[in-house]
This record gives C-alpha cells, structure tokens and sequence, in this order.
C-alpha cells in the first residue's frame, strides 16, 4: 500500500538571480514494508526531500500525498496531527530538547499522544538494542553525538509511526552501530508494515534497503542495481 | 507545565537570575507604594480616626484649618448634637528639658463631644482639665512618658501627658490633643472665638451662619498643606515605576521566549501541537512572575519589620494586590508578544543542510 507520494516535486530557494533549484521534478513513492534508501552526496538536496516529504515545507510545485491525503488541503493542525501520529522524523540535527532527560523526552509525547506508543517491554528491549538504556536519565548534553542520534532513533520509533523519515541517522555512528540500526529500520519495515525513507551518503546502508534512490543536484533516480553491487 | 517546569529546574542559574530581578522589582515597587502611603496617611491619620465626614470652617480660609477661626457669634445660631465637635488647631512646638523637641499640631477640643469622647488610648486616661494633654505614640517613641511635662512655644505653662493615642498624626505632625481654653492660650484669640472649625459625622451637617461653609472631609484632605503635591508626585513616580519596571519584565520574557525558538522547531517537527508550546510558555512566565512576587512580599514584610517606627510605612492591601495582579498581567503580556513566533516557528529553518 501507498503511504507517501511525491508527485513532480520541484523546490527553489531564493529569489531572482540568487534563486537556487534545489529539487528538480522529483517523483517518489513509498510503500509500508519497504526500507527506502536516498543515496546523495552534501548538497544534493536530500534534507529538503525529506522535510517537504513530511509536510515541514512545501513544494515550490507539485503535490505531496501522505496516506492518500494531499498534504496542500491540510490544515495546520492536521499536519501537526499526522506528524505525531503518522510520522516519525529523526532530523538531521537538533532532535532533543536540551532540558529534558532522555527518560522525559518520552514522557513529553506520553503527554500529547496518549494512545499507541510502544510499550514498556518493546520500548526497554528498543533501547537494549540501540545501547542507551543506561542512559535514560542524562541530558543530551551528556550524550555524544552517536548516543544522542541512537536517542532521536528511539524517539521517532516510539509513536509507533506508519512512516519513519531519518536524516543521516547512522552519521556518527561506527560500523557496529550502523548496522544494528540498519537491522533495526528493516525490522521496522518488515515486521511493523512501517515505510522507512533513509536519506544518507552512507554507503553502510545498502544492504539492508529495499530500494535504492539516488539524488544527484535535485535529481532523483531509482537504482537498485546498487544492491547487488 | 511539564516543559515549563523542566527547563527551571535544568536552568536554574539563569531562571534564578531572572526570578530575582523580578523579586528586586516587586521589591522596590512595595516599598516604595508603601512608604508613600505611609506618608500621605500621617497627614490624616488623625482626621480618619474621627470618622468624621464633613467640616465646617470659615469660609475665607481657603479650606485652612490654620487659617480657620469661628467666632461666638457665628454659632449663636446654630446647635451641634452628639455628631458634632468644635476642634481648635494650633502649630506647636513641644519640648520638656532634656528631651527632643517636637514639632507637633495642637488640636483643642471640648471633652463633652465625640472626639474627646471617642479617643482610642492606648494608655493612660482622657483629659480631665486644662493642664493635661493626650499625645500621639510618637511623644512615646520619643521618650515621653505618662507624666512628663510639656511646654508649648515659648509660653511658662506647664501641661501634663496623661495618655498616648495610636495614629493621631495631622499634616504628618503628631497631635497633642487638649482642651480648647489651652488652643486660645496658644493661638493667642481672645474669648470671642469659639474653635478653628467643627466637625461633624454628618456629611450634610449644616452651619446656620452665612460666614460659615461646610465642606466634605475629602476635600478638606485634599486641601492640606502640601497633600495633594506630595500624593501625585508619588503617584506619578509609582506609575512610571510600575510601567518602566513592567516594560523591563515583559521584555526579559520576551527574550527568553526567543531563546526556546529553536526547541520549538524540534517540537513543532515531532507534531507537537502549537497550544502544548503556547501554554509551556506562558504557565512559565506565571511562575517566574508569581514565585518572584511572593518573594518580595516576604522581603518587603521583612523589611517593614525591620525599619524603625519613625519611617512610616502603610501597607495598603487592595493597592499591593492591584500592583501584584498587573505584574503577573504584564508577565502574560511580555510572553504572548513572541506567541506569534512561536505558532509561526519553521522546523525547517534549524534542521540544517
Ligand atoms: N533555506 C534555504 N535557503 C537557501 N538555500 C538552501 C536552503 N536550504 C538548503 N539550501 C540549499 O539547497 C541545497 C540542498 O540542501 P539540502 O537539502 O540541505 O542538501 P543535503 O541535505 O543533501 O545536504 C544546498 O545547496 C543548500 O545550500
Ligand atoms: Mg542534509
């Protein structure tokens, strides 16, 4: 099943002379059970695909549908809405509040969105396997840059969402760490019926995708060859 | 109340910064209310203890009661009943050897009317006969005693204390209280004059003499040398105190709220609703302000305790709650300026490339 659809996507930064097309009529589709990896170097447009994929910011033209919805006829509130229970967005940086303990950060949602979040013996075995159980009561200025992108992971995951979109999530992480969070975004696609979208220039990922997209100066190709490469 | 609290306590140095700037506000907007009132209340202090509600002087003193002064044959006409007082001022200057002089407001009255009848002693007893006087705490505080001797001016005559009163202050002089034979001794009248002016509890007391004019106690206040100068000077000076001090807080707020900007954007991303923000924004300003609030009222109780009883002071409960509410008021305005921002936040705009 279809739960996001990008459909002739183009975005410019800019205006006038100093006017920049940053993605150039890209089309995308994801479905649930799919791992979807977004291959690109710096630059190449990747966080503006996946910020407009998740309804942040709007195309310059074309359409956006999450879950059959056009993302345009949405009000504020029902994006907001199917942000916190449709989606789950690890952003490239900045993903915790500094002021909250790790352990807070996950009652804050349990405060906005009552219903459907792991439960306790999922979530304890989720941060087994990321390896920050132990760090449940620091802040994330305590955390290094791997630990605190492991926590935006579980962040994400914890509202069990139908969409996980993931900024570079495995950029400080060893190659240790990059696969058990590969196996665990496969986990989620394939035994959750979750649509993970990947974007990243790490090449770590490969195995574990489904499909393989590339972006290169905003434009967006479906490669799978890379796969077996 | 989740965010709001959580970010106190993880930033308590500078929430603490923040906190006391607003107690040394409240502080000093307390104090100095207080301390104003404490003064325009020594002007009337004796005038309220009355109860009195209108006073009848003559009507080309310019509401003076220095320059008041009743003849016998203004009054031939006209009765006072129980509600009614002659009173007869003088400016005096007390002094028994070896102790201060004091400045003080002679205030004769007849001791079968309501003043002299209703005086609150806080010790001693009323006067009896000419010779005795009954003065305010301030004599007490001052190191008079029950017993000491008085004399007034330059004059030989001796008078006697023989009982304190609380709160009787005219013009923020205390008030020495004695018969009205002993106002003429010291205003120097001959016998034909009666008194400076009559009070009475009836607002619609009538004297029935053309010479003569009723006026109500509130203008009569107003009419005190230097009331109402002294009153909107310190009104003004606690207005531009409040609405500076006010400005000051609304725009500390104001510029924490645009600190938490970028962890709006995070939130706002996760689907965090908009109002969840809003309202974590706006119960913190309340609790900084309140716990700001109560601790200057606790610091200004404190020093009200430790001043000394010569710098008057008057805590006028319905004003400190008026200068509370529109502190807190002020706290919610400084940090619904950035709601706007905040409902407006671009998650996108701290994602990062
Ligand atoms: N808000 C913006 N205004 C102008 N240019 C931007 C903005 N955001 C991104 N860009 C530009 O768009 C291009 C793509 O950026 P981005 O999507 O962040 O790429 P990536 O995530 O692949 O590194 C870059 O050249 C970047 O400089
Ligand atoms: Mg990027």
């Amino acid at each position: 099943m279809t739960t996001l659809k990008l459909n002739n996507i183009n975005k410019y930064y800019g205006e006038g002379s100093s006017r920049v097309h940053v993605l150039k009529n890209v089309n995308f589709t994801a479905k649930k059970g799919e791992l979807n990896l977004v291959l690109g170097p710096s630059g190449s447009g990747k966080s503006t695909f996946l910020t407009i994929a998740g309804g942040l910011q709007t195309p310059s033209t074309g359409d956006v549908e999450l879950e059959g919805k056009a993302v345009k006829s949405m009000s504020n509130k029902q994006r907001d809405a199917m942000r916190l229970n449709n989606i789950g967005f690890i952003l490239q940086a900045y993903n915790l509040i500094p002021y909250l303990t790790v352990k807070e950060q996950f009652q804050l949602v349990n405060k906005v969105k009552k219903n459907n979040n792991l439960d306790e013996s999922t979530f304890n075995k989720l941060l087994e396997k990321l390896g920050i159980s132990d760090l449940i009561n620091k802040y994330p200025g305590e955390l290094s840059g791997g630990q605190n992108q492991r926590v935006a992971i579980a962040r994400a995951l914890y509202t069990q969402p139908d969409i996980v979109l993931a900024d570079e999530p495995t950029a400080a992480l060893d190659s240790e760490r990059v696969a058990e969070v590969g196996k665990i975004f496969q986990t989620l696609a394939r035994e959750q019926d979750t649509a993970v979208i990947v974007v990243t220039h790490d090449l770590r990922l490969i195995e574990f995708a489904d499909n393989i997209y590339q972006i290169m100066d905003g434009q967006m190709t479906l490669n799978n060859e890379m796969k077996t490469a | 109340m989740f965010l709001s609290l959580k970010e106190i306590k993880k930033e308590k140095f500078r929430y603490g910064l923040i906190i006391g700037m607003i107690v040394l506000i409240c502080y000093l907007i307390f104090i100095l209310t207080s301390l104003a009132m404490g003064l325009a209340q020594e002007n009337t202090d004796a005038i309220e203890s009355w109860n009195a509600k209108s006073v009848v002087l003559d009507k080309d003193s310019n509401i003076s009661l220095t320059q008041s002064l009743i003849s016998k044959n203004e009054v031939k006409n006209t009765k006072l009943t129980s509600k009614e007082a002659y009173i007869g001022q003088a400016s005096v200057v007390a002094k028994d050897a070896g102790k201060t002089k004091e400045s003080a407001q002679f205030i004769g009255l007849d001791t079968n009317q309501f003043i002299a009848k209703k005086l609150k002693l806080t010790s001693g007893h009323n006067i009896k006969n000419d010779k005795q006087i009954v003065v305010d705490e301030k004599f007490q505080n001052d190191g008079y005693k029950l017993g000491s001797k008085i004399k007034f001016n330059s004059n030989d005559t001796k008078y006697t204390i023989v009982g304190f009163v609380k709160n009787a202050k005219l013009n923020v002089a205390p008030v020495v209280y004695g018969s009205l034979t002993t106002w003429k001794d010291l205003k120097n009248v001959k016998g034909d004059f009666v008194a400076s002016a009559i009070v009475s509890k009836s607002s619609n007391y009538k004297a029935k003499n053309s010479q003569l004019k009723t006026y109500s106690t509130t203008t009569f206040i107003n009419k005190l040398p230097g009331y109402s100068a002294q009153n909107s000077t310190f009104t003004f000076m606690i207005a531009f105190l409040m609405v500076i001090s006010l400005i000051v807080i609304a725009v500390f707020l104001y510029i924490l709220t645009i600190q938490k900007i970028q962890n709006y954007a995070v939130l706002r991303a996760q689907g965090i609703p908009a109002k969840t923000l809003v309202s974590a924004t706006i119960s913190q300003s309340v609790t900084l302000v309140i716990s700001g609030l109560i601790i200057g009222i606790a610091l200004t109780a404190v020093t009200a305790m430790a001043l000394p009883a010569a710098v008057p002071m008057s805590f006028n409960v319905p004003i400190l709650s008026a200068v509370s509410i529109g502190l807190v008021f002020t706290g919610l305005l400084g940090s619904l300026i950035p709601i706007k921002i905040i409902l407006k936040v671009d998650p996108v705009s701290v994602i990062g490339g």
